[in-house]
């Protein structure tokens, strides 16, 4: 019984490990939590869903297809508007990141209305191992959030774009002088937040059904697991979101269900409290 | 059309309340709150459960005042080492946590079924059908209240200081000002006015549900203070009035376009706001009107008089 719910709780930290990896990115590049993540997921699992039940894609197809397409948008949402007001404090892009959420939902509602959709899945029996039930959704999860979070790693730690993001992120003005061209790797942030919440939305919306509020169901999730691993780095991101997920889903052996997000956000107010640069250590903090 | 006109001012009254809490929290103190809607519900709920217990609605209207100004100084307490960007997230995070509470615990707040019935005030001294426009001076009478107390307290010594500290906190801080405590006060008095805009919303509706305080609540609020001018309390009433009167204004779009229906249309207000929103930040940052800024008239054109003749004494170029 333990073993499945820190298995479930697992799974579960590995869908919120996409958009907290995109959030911290965004983050150190930007410099400004972006509320949209949540909004973008909706949207993402609504390109793939489209994709899938109006060209009958097999959901596969649709979702690399859709999270390509989805780059594409991130990428304009951010010439439209975030470029706009790149020299503006980070309050006014927070602001600026909700506007864009409340049109990215509700752009997904105007199409698809308010009731609940699902990718056209064939079914399958969940496969018992070690006593564990672990049906193929979580399997196609798994084997997803490895295979983008490895993808990610990599293009960070061993390309020249990672190590002029990770640049940019530590020192802005330095990467300038150095003539890194900053527009440029916002646009590449963009490009990989794109695919990495776009994949998300359609993990999220085979475990659960999509809704236009898909997203925002995992937005304190997602807010608890950057924090936790320290906004603006990607590894820790990746670490808060499964240790966020077990938590979680431990906590509905003694609470609701309903209040996975509750317990979210416990751990952000302890965690301000005690360790406000997050788990994994130094961070610059403000004040 | 004399009842809609009601309707609709009594809804410019309460986003009008919530919109002055704003501008005093992330306006004049910039510290953003995005639980605008749970602290909104919080203030409701309070009220209502207070009122149909049998207090009063003055005893319920001041509890909640008094549960959302312990709240929001609650939540500024936490993020008060950070950065603003912590405390945007926790006020979101707290919003959730409201809004999941009120729908989950049964016992108190009856769910999704909602609380009906909540009492109101003065009923029963008017008539019934000339209730709503009593309730509608009540209101008023309350937004003019708070706006004329927030005007003085802007030009406080203790506004001045909140303004300070939004500028730059460290430079308050050198000037001996207590920057915590000022945060914290200020926040907190944002949320008793929040709880008083819940209280006046359970009132007239007598009857609250968990889907009236959605997210979309916050989208007003924030478009009333952005359109209105961040900072300027006048700018504001004429921002809340705006948006108010378009949202409920392109109600009647739906009987012209019978091709989209109540979800669409509703969709399609929301995109308008959103979009609002960002095309305000971007082109017209400072809002209709500006902020109220202390100048002393006489000492600026002392000075210019001053460097006028100084500059035909000297006959030298202008110095630009």
């Amino acid at each position: 019984m333990t073993a499945q719910v820190v298995l479930n709780g697992f799974v579960t930290g590995m869908v919120v490990a996409m958009p907290a990896v995109a959030l911290t990115l965004i983050y150190g590049i930007l410099k400004f939590p972006n509320f949209a993540i949540g909004a973008m997921l909706t949207a993402g699992a609504y390109l793939a869903l489209a994709l899938n039940v109006y060209l009958s894609l097999p959901v596969l197809y649709a979702a690399a297809i859709g999270a390509l397409l989805f780059a594409g948008i991130a990428v304009g949402i951010d010439q439209a508007v975030f470029r706009q007001l790149r020299e503006r404090s980070a309050i006014t892009l927070l602001v600026a990141s909700m506007g864009v959420s409340f049109v990215l939902e509700n752009i997904a509602r105007f199409i698809f209305g308010n009731g609940a959709r699902s990718f056209e899945l064939p079914l399958a029996r969940p496969k018992v191992v070690l006593g564990l039930r672990i049906n193929s959704e979580q399997m196609v999860t798994a084997a997803a959030v490895i295979v983008a979070m490895t993808a990610v790693y990599v293009v960070l730690r061993h390309t020249p774009l990672g190590r002029a993001m990770r640049a940019v992120s530590d020192n802005p003005s330095l990467a300038a002088a150095r003539g890194i061209d900053r527009e440029r790797i916002v646009r590449w942030t963009w490009v990989i937040a794109g695919i990495l919440t776009a994949v998300a939305g359609v993990l999220a919306g085979m475990d659960r059904a999509i809704d236009p509020l898909l997203g925002w169901n995992y937005i304190v999730t997602v807010f608890a697991a950057s924090i936790l691993g320290g906004l603006g780095n990607p590894v820790g991101a990746v670490v808060g979101a499964l240790t966020v997920g077990i938590v979680e889903e431990s906590s509905t052996l003694v609470l609701p269900p309903n209040y996975r997000q509750v317990v979210s956000f416990c751990v952000i107010a302890l965690l301000l409290l005690l360790r406000p640069y997050g788990l994994a250590g130094a961070q610059r903090i403000k004040r | 059309m004399i009842d809609y006109l009601i309707t609709i001012l009594t809804l410019v009254g309460i986003v009008a309340i919530l919109g002055l809490a704003l501008n005093l929290q992330w306006g004049l103190c910039g510290m953003v709150n995005f639980g605008m809607a749970g602290f909104f519900a919080l203030g409701a709920y309070t009220a209502a459960l207070i009122a149909l217990a049998g207090a009063g609605t003055l005893a319920a209207t001041l509890a909640a005042a008094l549960v959302c100004a312990m709240a929001c100084g609650f939540v500024a307490m936490i993020s008060l080492r950070l950065s603003e960007e912590y405390l945007a997230i926790l006020t979101l995070g707290f919003g959730e946590v409201i809004r999941l509470f009120v729908l989950n615990e049964d016992w108190l707040t009856q769910g999704s079924l909602g609380l009906p019935g909540i009492p109101r005030p003065f009923w029963g001294w008017v008539s019934e059908k000339t209730y709503e426009v009593w309730f509608l001076g009540l209101l008023i009478t309350v937004v003019l209240v708070l706006f004329i107390a927030l005007e003085v307290l802007l030009r406080s010594p203790f506004g001045r200081a909140i303004r300070a500290v939004r500028e730059d906190d460290i430079v308050a801080t050198t000037l001996g000002k207590n920057v915590v405590m000022l945060r914290v006060k200020a926040f907190a008095l944002g949320g008793a006015i929040i709880g008083v805009a819940g209280a006046f919303h359970a009132y007239y509706l007598t009857y609250i549900d968990p889907s009236q305080f959605s997210a979309v609540i916050t989208a007003y609020v924030f478009m009333a203070v952005i359109a209105g001018g961040r900072g300027s309390n006048r700018g504001l009433l004429l921002g809340a009035a705006t948006i108010m009167v378009f949202i409920e204004g392109t109600r009647f779009l739906k009987d012209l376009f019978n091709v989209m229906d109540a979800t669409q249309l509703a969709a399609i207000r929301l995109i308008l706001i959103g979009l609002g929103l960002i095309l305000f930040l971007i082109y017209r940052p400072q809002g209709f009107l500006a902020e109220y800024r202390l100048k002393s008239s006489v000492a600026v054109q002392k000075s210019a008089s001053f460097l006028r003749r100084a500059r035909l004494r000297t006959s030298e170029p202008k110095p630009h």
